[in-house]
């Protein structure tokens, strides 16, 4: 009866938990009663109907609701509709005492019945909706993780399901089979700990240790000349010939006669400066006149650095300030032209 | 060889004074070549005015006559000769031909087909 249940509660609130409540509050106003009698009929009845016809309800309920009153804007409508249909696939619906209940709380409390009821309702299923979601592993919702509302229940058969999810999953992605025991228990696992992580308090067994700074502390600030002849005399004294045809090439690349393999096309080249300072000049192009001859000539003279691959940006930047000190000397005499 | 910045005394091991001018003309010309591609390119385009560019065509001309490249000649290393250079090893084709009979020039051999 867990779908009897479900298109039960949907014809109370057709409108998903936490999004809508203005098409709940429409159907409340049409009338109380036909609901109860509706709630009635269709608790006695066993009915199987399937996903698709409840969704095409819906959204006839939808948009017969939609015209009639919109009060709060609670969030999208698109977002509404996948979330019913996730209502329909929701396998433990709102018990009957609880619909019950909440009617109860709400007909004693003074304020807006039919509003304070679809609230709990919505609330209830809120409440069931998470702990589904945390049995079958599908989305953790950061503010559940937050609140720490929920409780994990893992009955046998949702976790069976999960667990054949996971591993159609795989199959799917990898093409190989995995142990579908160690794959659950390891998922559960972790987010239990991933859980339990962040609850926690400090034992204090271990005490935290200063860095040792002054292990060593030298006598000069720098290494004197003395010091420097004698490390090179002890090496000097110690190097052996080199045995084989390594132990000369480690000496040739010590010393630069060769190079370093795999070869490092940017070995001494260093360059800090990104594209962009090479190629986008413009900014250094203020202190010219915006129009004018001088200014054309300068942007083709930009125009050649940004493509030049060999000079450095500083390099650049001093031909464009060589070129600005011309003008600016030259400057006196242009103006009497 | 005395250290690059003193040219004036010539103390060193060059083979002869032609070599070492040609030494000294590089050297400038290494020093100028920034300078002397700007006035250039001030001189040899269209858009500036004509009398800007007589002005930069002076500028040149009065930079040290050493400081072009077109002076530079590529002489032999060993003998200053400078005619008959390979490029390649900066050698004279007689040196080259020593040396590779030798056989003391890394891959070369005589052609035979």
């Amino acid at each position: 009866t867990s779908t009897v249940l479900s298109t039960k509660e949907d014809g109370s609130t057709p409108s998903a938990a936490s999004t809508t409540k203005t098409a709940s509050k429409s159907q409340k106003d049409s009338a109380e009663t036909p609901k109860q009698k509706l709630l009635n009929l269709i608790g006695n009845m066993k009915v199987e109907v399937s996903s698709m016809k409840k969704f095409q309800q819906l959204k006839k309920r939808e948009t017969n609701k939609q015209s009639a009153t919109h009060r709060e804007g609670l969030g999208s409508r698109s977002s509404a509709l996948p979330k019913a249909a996730e209502d329909f696939q929701r396998s433990k619906p709102l018990k009957r005492e609880l619909v019950e209940a909440a009617s109860a709380v709400a007909s004693s409390l003074p304020l807006n019945k039919e509003q304070t009821e679809s609230d709990l309702l919505a609330q209830l299923r809120r409440h069931e909706e998470t702990t589904d979601k945390q049995k079958m592993g599908e989305i953790v919702n950061i503010r559940n993780v937050i609140s720490d509302m929920t409780i994990k229940r893992e009955s046998p058969a949702q976790r069976g399901a999960r667990i054949s999810s996971l591993i159609s999953l795989e199959l799917e992605e990898d093409g190989k089979r995995i142990k579908p025991e160690r794959l659950g228990s390891q998922s559960s696992d972790s987010r239990r700990y991933f859980l339990n992580l962040k609850v926690g308090r400090r034992l204090n067994i271990f005490t935290k240790t200063s860095p040792d700074t002054e292990k060593t502390p030298t006598a000069a600030s720098a290494p004197t000349i003395w010091d420097l002849e004698f490390a090179k005399e002890i090496a000097a004294v110690t190097e052996q010939p080199p045995r084989n045809g390594f132990e000369e090439m480690i000496q040739w690349t010590k010393e630069g006669i060769l190079w370093e393999f795999p070869i490092d096309n940017e070995a001494g080249m260093e360059d800090d400066a990104e594209f962009h300072e090479h190629i986008f000049l413009e900014k250094h192009l203020e202190d010219f006149p915006k129009q004018g001859p001088i200014r054309h000539f300068m942007e083709l003279v930009i125009c050649g650095l940004s493509k030049n691959p060999y000079l450095t940006v500083k390099q650049k930047v001093e031909h464009i300030e060589w070129f600005q000190k011309y003008f600016e000397e030259k400057q006196e005499y242009l103006q009497e032209i | 060889v005395l250290p690059a910045s003193c040219t004036r005394q010539v103390r060193g091991y060059y083979v002869d004074w032609r070599m070492l001018r040609d030494v000294k003309r590089r050297k400038l010309a290494y020093e100028y070549a920034d300078e002397r591609l700007r006035i250039n390119a001030i001189r040899k385009n269209t858009l500036l005015p004509k009398e800007l560019q007589e002005v930069a065509d002076k500028e040149i001309a009065a930079l040290p006559r050493d400081s072009c490249p077109v002076r530079i000649r590529n002489r032999c290393v060993l003998t200053s000769r400078p005619r008959g250079v390979k490029r390649r090893w900066r050698l004279s084709r007689i040196v080259f031909r020593h040396f590779a009979d030798h056989a003391q020039m890394s891959g070369v051999q005589r052609a035979m087909w």
